[in-house]
């Protein structure tokens, strides 16, 4: 029983934690793509513009909530839930402080590597609900390059996981040295990649295309609904950069206790701006470089990382 | 590589950006090769990529940062129409409130500060509203009294008004104004009958005298008013009769002399006292009248007619209009019968001067104006009775020459066209043409203009005349040099109207009272309104319903009524006075009166009303706004003459529910037996739907 309040205790936080991660990075994100523009993004509202998030979550939270006619109303409704829950669920195994982590388990990588890719489910049942063939189109994109960069990003996070000798988050961190980041750097890059590819953020951005699709998977979604996309997105993103961090850089390396949370902080943060770096240089890829980028590039890249670690072990 | 970027922002610094974009157009083209080549090309134009907007967000933005501002909501804001009252209510449900209820809501919003136009518009602010409300409901003897607060004698103004206050009315907007002066009239002989019963002397409790010059409107009203006050009121009056310019200056076809009189004779019986054939300056002399009273209050108008300056006016057969018209009201006979009569002028005295010629026996009358027929100064209603009833118009014509026998009678006039009559800084500068006209008459008369002839009056009293003969005087408070001496009416403001020289005693009464009880005449005094009243375009009445119309003045024959001093306008019967209080849109009260003007307007026809229209109960009964329909644009509200259509200061779609934004055929051609007056609240909604809340 204690195991069920401690997961209903963990999931709220994580849930919060993303909620700010939301109002945050959506700000950020402005900022950065004003500031690459040469503008200055939100600035009139109180504390440099942030409070122009709130603002905007308010009007989302107060929006009427509107079903399309002929949209399945229960796939409808569940779908947003199918994105946001796996991103929150997912952080319980990052370890937030050097030697803890909320849930500290042996297959915390795998756990990691596992549960965000349901939500493919969350983008196949949007997509197909709302009866809308801009919907149906942008979830069929979506998971199928969802599908793809798994190989690759798994790949990649296998190298450390080779290093370490051990998938739990907890003892990886701790066994992490700074060597390991010039022979892991292949990977590292690989992750990244892969990482936007499965957030479907640009310049992998398909599935939602503005210009084309108007949304993609959820072209019909308003209100608070549309706003648990956009929290599946945001929080996704974070959730990659904390494991990024945890399982690239070190995590709380070179620090420990309340510091190391802080040295945590600033790698994620760091890792999510150079995620909205990406997006606002790179314009957006066609469906048929995507796919080579993932089959060609990426997973042999990850490949020949995997070989360069086994002989890295193999001369230790 | 990209990450590395991110750690080490060096690539910004490394090199300046324009070989870097050339580097980045020549590895693009190389991504095509094959090999390590194109693999290492492919990731250099990624870097180039990333350097380049990295670069960007570190220099400074180009846009402006405006500073942080809140924005003001604008004057004219528009949400959505709101009906602010009906029964006192914003929700109009289905209402079955007794006509009673409703109309003691008027008469309460009478009691605000709500000035209607009509109100607004008379120099003397006489509630014609008022009157309206209580003409509709048959309360005559109400009406007569209501009026008589401002308007001292209803029944004589109502014969000769100039009615300014149905200039303002509302109603001009949609087809015809209210009939307020008649109604006046039609009060009067309601009255007249009963009036005894109310007519009452009042009692004298200051202790103070005031004595008025001059027994025309102005010094009525101030006789009237401290009356009223308790004051002791003595008016001396040069006639043989009271009454002024009403009496000498107006003929008897349009002011029987029974009326004037009989209203003057209610003034007495409430303790105005009247002494005639005294003339200031020489029965009492000024020093007494100082001597003998608190106060005193020139009220003695305009006594004497000015003349052109042309050769021969001094001859035999040349006159004012002023003693002309004394004449023929007073003796009914002025020396032209049978002879050719021309009238000089074009104000409203040329006009009674031409109509009274025709009934002393003149037999042709030409009447000439400087001004032409479009720009006559004279009232045009009045101007197309005196040519209905055959005076000859000569608009645009001048005076010459008087043109004599040899016995310096009369023989003819020469008249000069005119091109003009004011000049460029609205100055009386006529310039003439070269066209002359001669006209054989026997008679002219002179009207032109009138002056005061003051000098007897003011005589020691320490006054000074300027040098034109008029009294220096203040045109607010009507207070002269000397503190306890006052003037009002057209001796102060000039040729005026009967309701304006009113207004005028009003407030020299009102000043008066402030001197006798030591307060300052001007100060927190609150002027009187003077608004600016919409002007309105003539109604097309081509598809107005004849019940909606102005009841219609009946008028005696024009070839019958020319030959004697009988009435001209007959007067409308009680049942027509009742309809036409009905018309009254109760202007600017702020309840809805079911005038449906609203729903007529409303170009997306989402109003819907339905009242009862019957005299004594009148109300509105179903109000229905259907906001689904509604554009916002307004002109609703803009038209409502009470003011009880407004458009909320909402957020336009503040209100709506999702399944009012879209067109519904049902809910479009839903029975409005529910109504949906406001978007204010969610309980009419309910209401429409048939759900009780």
């Amino acid at each position: 029983m204690t195991g069920y309040w401690g997961g209903v205790v963990w999931g709220l936080g994580a849930g919060v934690l993303v909620g700010i991660s939301t109002i945050l990075g959506v700000w950020g994100e402005r900022k950065v793509a004003g500031h690459i523009q040469k503008r200055y993004g939100p600035n009139t509202a109180p504390v440099f513009g942030i409070f122009q998030l709130v603002y905007d979550l308010l009007k989302l939270l107060t929006k009427e909530d509107i079903h399309p006619k002929q949209a399945r109303r229960g796939l409808f409704n569940i779908a947003p839930l199918f994105m946001t829950t796996p991103i929150i669920s997912s952080l319980v195994i990052i370890p937030f402080a050097a030697g803890w982590a909320p849930l500290d388990t042996s297959i915390g990588i795998l756990f990691f590597l596992a549960v965000p890719s349901i939500s493919v489910l969350g983008v196949l049942f949007a997509g197909w609900s709302q009866r809308n063939t801009y919907a149906s189109l942008g979830g069929l994109r979506g998971a199928a390059q969802m599908i793809s960069y798994e190989v690759p990003r798994s790949l990649s996070v296998l190298a450390v996981v080779m290093l370490a000798g051990t998938m739990q988050p907890v003892t990886l961190m701790g066994e992490w040295r700074i060597w390991w980041l010039p022979v892991t750097l292949i990977a590292f890059v690989v992750y990244f990649i892969a990482s936007i590819a499965e957030l479907n953020r640009g310049p992998f951005d398909l599935a939602e295309c503005d210009s084309e699709l108007v949304g993609g998977y959820f072209t019909d979604y308003s209100g608070i609904r549309w706003a648990m996309f956009m929290m599946s997105e945001y929080g996704g993103m974070t959730a990659a950069a904390l494991f990024g961090s945890v399982v690239f850089l070190g995590g709380t390396w070179p620090l420990s206790g309340v510091l190391g949370v802080l040295v945590l902080l600033v790698k994620t943060v760091l890792l999510v701006i150079a995620f909205m770096w990406a997006k606002w240089t790179f314009p957006r890829m066609r469906p048929d470089q995507l796919m080579a980028t993932s089959w060609k590039v990426l997973t042999p890249m990850a490949l020949v990382q995997i070989v360069i670690v086994g002989v890295v072990i193999a001369w230790l | 590589m990209a990450v590395d970027d991110v750690d080490t922002p060096e690539i910004d610094t490394g090199e300046s950006s324009e070989p870097k974009v050339t580097q980045g157009t020549v590895s693009a083209a190389t991504t095509d090769q094959a090999g390590v080549a194109g693999f290492v090309g492919a990731w250099k134009s990624l870097a180039t990529g990333l350097g380049i907007t990295a670069k960007h967000a570190f220099t400074k933005p180009v846009t402006i940062q405006y500073p942080r501002e809140k924005a003001p909501m604008p004057e004219r804001w528009r949400g959505a129409p709101r009906l602010v009252s009906a029964m006192g209510t914003t929700e109009v449900p289905l209402m079955e409130a007794s006509s009673l209820e409703y109309n003691g809501l008027i008469a309460d919003a009478y009691a605000t500060d709500h000035l209607a136009p009509c109100q607004g518009n008379c120099p003397a602010n006489v509630d014609a509203r008022g009157q309206n409300y209580h003409a509709a409901e048959g309360r005559w003897v109400e009406a007569y009294q209501l009026v008589r607060e401002r308007n001292i004698m209803p029944g004589t103004l109502g014969r000769i008004c100039h009615h300014p206050c149905e200039t303002a009315c509302k109603r001009n907007f949609y087809d015809e104004p209210i009939a307020i002066r008649p109604l006046h009239r039609v009060a009067y002989e309601q009255w007249n009958p009963v009036k005894a019963q109310y007519v009452k002397p009042l009692p004298k409790t200051r202790g103070k005298k005031v004595a008025i010059i001059g027994s025309g409107p102005s010094g009525l009203a101030a006789a009237y008013d401290l009356v009223k006050l308790g004051y002791e009121v003595k008016i001396f009056e040069k006639e043989d009769k009271p009454g002024g310019a009403l009496y000498y200056g107006i003929p008897a076809y349009r002011l029987p002399r029974d009326i004037l009189h009989g209203e003057i004779d209610d003034l007495v019986t409430m303790g105005v006292e009247i002494q005639c054939s005294t003339k200031i300056g020489v029965d009492i002399s000024p020093e007494q009248l100082m001597a003998d009273y608190d106060a005193i209050i020139i009220a003695a108008g305009l006594q004497i007619s000015r003349f052109p300056g042309v050769k021969g006016q001094d001859a035999i057969g040349v006159r004012g209009a002023l003693d002309f018209l004394k004449d023929s009201n007073y003796r009914g006979e002025a020396g032209v019968r049978g002879q050719n009569v021309l009238v000089i002028g074009g104000g409203n005295v040329a006009v009674d001067a031409a109509r009274c010629a025709l009934r002393v026996g003149a037999k042709t009358v030409y009447m000439a104006s400087l001004e032409s027929d479009e720009q006559l100064p004279a009232h045009p209603w009045e101007v197309e009775e005196a040519l209905d009833e055959g005076v000859v118009m000569m608009c645009g014509n001048g005076p010459n020459e008087v043109l004599v026998d040899e016995s310096n009678h009369v023989r003819g006039m020469r008249l000069q066209t005119c091109l003009s009559v004011f000049d460029e800084t609205g100055r009386f500068n006529p310039t003439f043409g070269d066209d002359f006209t001669e006209l054989s008459v026997q008679s002219v008369v002179m009207a032109i203009g009138q002056g005061s002839d003051l000098k007897d009056i003011v005589a020691g009293t320490g006054l000074e005349l300027d040098q034109r003969g008029n009294l220096p005087s203040d045109r607010s408070v009507f207070t002269t040099a000397v503190p306890k001496i006052f003037a009002s009416g057209e001796c102060v403001t000039g040729p005026g109207s009967a309701i304006a020289s009113i207004a005028t005693g009003h407030e020299a009464a009102t000043s008066v009272h402030r001197f006798l009880s030591g307060e300052s005449v001007s100060d927190d005094r609150v002027a009187r309104t003077l608004l600016a009243y919409d002007k309105y375009a003539p109604a097309n009445l081509d598809h107005v319903e004849p019940s909606r119309l102005r009841a219609v003045m009946p008028f005696s024959d024009p070839d019958e009524r020319s030959k004697d001093f009988r009435n001209v306008e007959l007067g409308l019967t009680v049942e027509e006075g009742l309809a036409e209080g009905a018309r009254c849109l109760r202007c600017e009260t702020n309840i809805c009166v079911g005038c449906t003007f609203c729903a007529r307007t409303c170009p997306d026809y989402c109003i819907t009303v339905e009242r009862r229209d019957d005299p004594g109960d009148r109300m509105v009964t179903k109000y229905d706004l259907d906001l689904s329909k509604c554009c916002f644009c307004g002109l609703c509200a803009e038209q409502c003459p009470t003011g009880a259509l407004q458009m909320s200061g909402q957020y336009e779609l503040s209100f709506y529910n999702r399944d009012l934004t879209l067109f519904d055929k049902g809910e479009m051609l839903r029975d409005v037996s529910g109504t949906r007056a406001t978007g204010a609240d969610a309980a009419a909604d309910h209401a429409s739907k048939g759900e009780t809340t």
